[in-house]
């Protein structure tokens, strides 16, 4: 039953891709050109809050940014075939009044709004998050950009340290040597 | 006809045959072929070559198709229910070298986690590396408290078998002089972190007869010229063991006894070779060879040998004997004694302490050992000093310090959340025990003829659990962790103790024990039927107890032993 059932979500998706390929750009704060891509769980204005926030919670400074290194892609591909319906449904609705709060209280998009105003919606979040007695959508959403970022070869290799193949264990070394956390 | 048929079946006779290509089948394949027996390695799973099989040994953490390679929800609970209970051992990266449940199901009376791969390697591809002798304090236990039977032997019987293995495995570690923890053929330990030597000499400091030291591991640090000949090489420190080992570094079936088997010509492996019944020959009262079932055509074929080594795990060798029923053995093959399935034990684990480490800041390490701290049995060692009365036997920690990553919670998000995460955060020191079990017939596994396999075979039903003294132990595994984290003067020291049940431990043992009467035991003093001479069981199912360090270097000590016998035996007619 699974496998037919995942089989025929994955084409009505791609199918809806096809019908509405809408390209996602991060118009806000992103200081570098973002690809065009194609969601495959997401509608497009869902991705574009989704890149907007991921932006925002994991941002380019010295290394490379969540969008940069295709975060919101990430996101998108595991809510198509890895997350549980559940919580598919869940970070739809926390991306949905995201952006709802940005329209009601800024009247625009939460994408296009300016990152202080972004933090202050993505604050609101969090705060929400802690108080909330059910699991919410802000942690995991973090968790997942988090996730998503450090294991991308920019996150892995630049903003962590990353050696495939040690070589040898030396087991005291002083942390100005290594510089940063190791990747694995 | 007769010549023809006489033909045929030469082409299906071997001097010998071993059931099973993991740490043991490989290990018997090895000792056999090496003394010049034609020998056919039967394996229930598809081939592994060494290096070209091991499909993830090098993906990168964003070359996964799934978060951090962890597979979906849906395929676990589909595919994986029983695999899925480690929580650790079925990935994206390992999921090749599992079973896949739905195909291979079992039944539970209580809970039991069998938790195996079909391969040819077995789980020598994914075992834990850790080798540590056993002492006389552990092939005496029985007889001293009375519990189970006595083993057929003592410590001097394993101990050069214990050095053969070891040169050839390779073992790293370190020598300790400690009477119940029999220091080894070692090539050089491998390294402590800061903490983990600040926490040996602080805990050493208060309680000194709990020694603190570098586990000992399968892996080579200082490869020898055999070992480099078998083309294996020094441990680069990945930490990515089971996806299969491209140096060799660790020891595996594929990586170095079936690479040493192959190089006699005497081997011939037929993967896909699901062997269902030992055929007992009621004129000669020996076993003529086994019957198999291939998994890929479903064919019935038989195969002959003078000798027969069961290594096909405790639980899978136990089934065999099970399922082989004839006028003579009514109640399963050589099992008059009615000890087969029987005294099935593990080792309990989940339990132990975590603390956080103060200081250390500056300090970090460079490489991914794949190692830890052993700390050896400190309790009823045979003295006042350590008797406890709550509990026999003992237990051993594996543990150690490091740094979390970015896998760390931190709150709040942006530049200064990212910041924090690309630092190693605080030093956390851990702490896990693994204790004996007592052997208990009423422990058992049975045939289950009700449930059938993809393949139409009986299935096997688990009825076990562990017991009062087992219980009584954790509570020690972890009040003792915590007292040796606070005397270090870590922080937040947390006991724990978390969910085990028999099986988890997947260190499955007892089911065709080894003991010196035929009415009380399965096996005999150098791991041959008691009922049926050539035929020989040297995987877990051997085990009269448990003891309480990792099994498998004691298995295959068992198995070059036996096999060094039974190929003099059958070289004198003796079998």
């Amino acid at each position: 039953m699974t496998a037919p059932m995942l089989n025929r979500r994955d084409a009505f998706a791609g199918a809806l891709a096809t019908l509405w390929a809408v390209p996602v750009v991060v118009h806000a704060q992103a200081a570098t050109a973002v690809p065009a891509w194609t969601p495959k769980a997401l509608s497009a204005d869902e991705a574009r809050t989704l890149a907007a926030a991921c932006e925002r919670i994991m941002p380019a400074t010295d290394t490379p940014g969540a969008v940069a290194v295709g975060v919101p892609q990430f996101i998108d591909r595991a809510m198509a075939d890895w997350f549980e319906p559940a919580d598919v449904q869940q970070l739809r609705a926390g991306l949905a009044s995201l952006d709802a709060q940005a329209r009601s209280r800024f009247k625009a998009p939460f994408a296009a709004l300016s990152g202080e105003r972004q933090d202050a919606l993505l604050r609101a979040a969090e705060a929400e998050g802690k108080a909330a007695s059910r699991p919410h959508w802000f942690p995991a959403l973090r968790e997942f950009v988090t996730v998503g970022y450090f294991t991308s070869e920019p996150g892995a290799t630049k903003a962590l340290r990353y050696d495939p193949v040690p070589g040898d264990y030396r087991g005291c070394v002083p942390l100005k040597e290594i510089g940063r956390a190791w990747a694995t | 006809m007769a010549n023809l048929n006489n033909k045929a079946r030469e082409e299906r006779t071997y001097d010998a045959i071993v059931v099973g290509s993991g740490i043991t089948g490989g290990w018997a394949a090895k000792e056999l072929t090496e003394r010049g027996l034609k020998t056919l390695v039967l394996e229930r799973g598809g081939p592994v070559r060494h290096i070209a099989d091991y499909p993830t040994a090098a993906t990168d953490p964003w070359q996964t198709r799934y978060p951090r390679g962890r597979l979906p929800e849906a395929e676990l609970k589909t595919k994986y229910p029983m695999q899925r209970r480690t929580g650790y051992a079925v990935t994206e990266y390992t999921q090749h070298f599992f079973v896949r449940d739905d195909e291979n199901p079992y039944s539970e009376t209580q809970r039991f986690d069998w938790i195996r791969g079909y391969h040819v390697g077995g789980r020598s591809l994914t075992w834990g590396r850790q080798s540590y002798r056993w002492s006389d304090l552990d092939f005496e236990a029985n007889a001293r408290d009375g519990v189970g039977v006595d083993w057929p032997i003592r410590y001097a019987d394993l101990a050069p078998w214990y050095d053969h293995v070891e040169r050839f495995i390779g073992v790293s570690g370190q020598a300790e002089g400690l009477p119940q923890l029999p220091d080894g053929v070692f090539q050089p330990p491998m390294e402590m972190n800061c903490v983990e030597k600040a926490f040996k000499q602080r805990s050493e400091a208060r309680f000194p007869e709990r020694r603190i030291t570098i586990g000992r591991a399968a892996h080579l640090t200082a490869p020898t010229e055999e070992q480099q000949a078998l083309g294996r090489g020094k441990c680069m420190n990945r930490n990515l063991c089971m996806r299969g080992c491209p140096y060799g570094a660790y020891f595996s079936s594929n990586s170095a006894s079936l690479v040493a088997a192959e190089r006699t010509g005497n081997l011939q492996i037929r993967p896909n070779s699901i062997v269902t019944t030992l055929v007992h020959d009621a004129r000669t009262g020996r076993a003529s060879g086994v019957k198999i079932l291939d998994a890929e055509t479903g064919q019935e074929e038989e195969f002959h040998a003078k000798v027969i080594f069961l290594c096909a795990s405790a639980i899978a060798s136990a089934w065999i004997l099970l399922n082989s029923r004839s006028p003579r053995f009514p109640n399963g093959f050589g099992n008059g004694s009615d000890q087969v399935g029987r005294n099935l034990m593990d080792h309990h684990l989940g339990v132990g302490a975590g603390a956080e480490v103060e200081g250390f800041d500056d300090k970090y390490y460079s490489g991914r050992r794949p190692n830890g701290l052993y700390i050896p049995r400190f309790r009823n060692l045979g003295d006042a000093a350590t008797r406890r009365t709550d509990y026999l036997r003992g237990f051993g920690y594996q543990g150690g310090a490091g740094r979390p990553s970015w896998e760390r919670p931190v709150d709040g998000f942006g530049a200064d959340r990212k910041a924090a995460l690309t630092q190693p955060g605080p030093w956390m020191v851990r702490l896990g025990g693994f204790g004996e079990i007592l052997p208990n017939a009423r422990n058992r596994m049975t045939l289950n003829t009700a449930v059938k396999d993809k393949h139409g075979l009986p299935t096997i039903t688990f009825d076990a659990t562990i017991g009062d003294n087992e219980k009584a132990m954790r509570k020690d595994m972890a009040a003792a962790a915590a007292e040796m984290l606070e005397a270090a003067g870590f922080k937040n020291v947390r006991p724990f103790d978390g969910d085990y049940a028999l099986g988890l431990g997947i260190h499955e043992m007892g089911t065709a024990r080894m003991g010196r009467d035929p009415r009380t035991s399965v096996l005999n003093a150098r791991n041959q039927m008691h009922e049926c001479p050539n035929v020989f069981i040297t995987d877990g199912a051997a085990m009269t107890s448990s003891a309480c360090v990792n099994p498998s270097l004691t298995y295959m000590a068992l198995t070059a032993r036996a096999a060094a016998f039974a190929a003099e035996a059958g070289r004198k007619g003796d079998l």
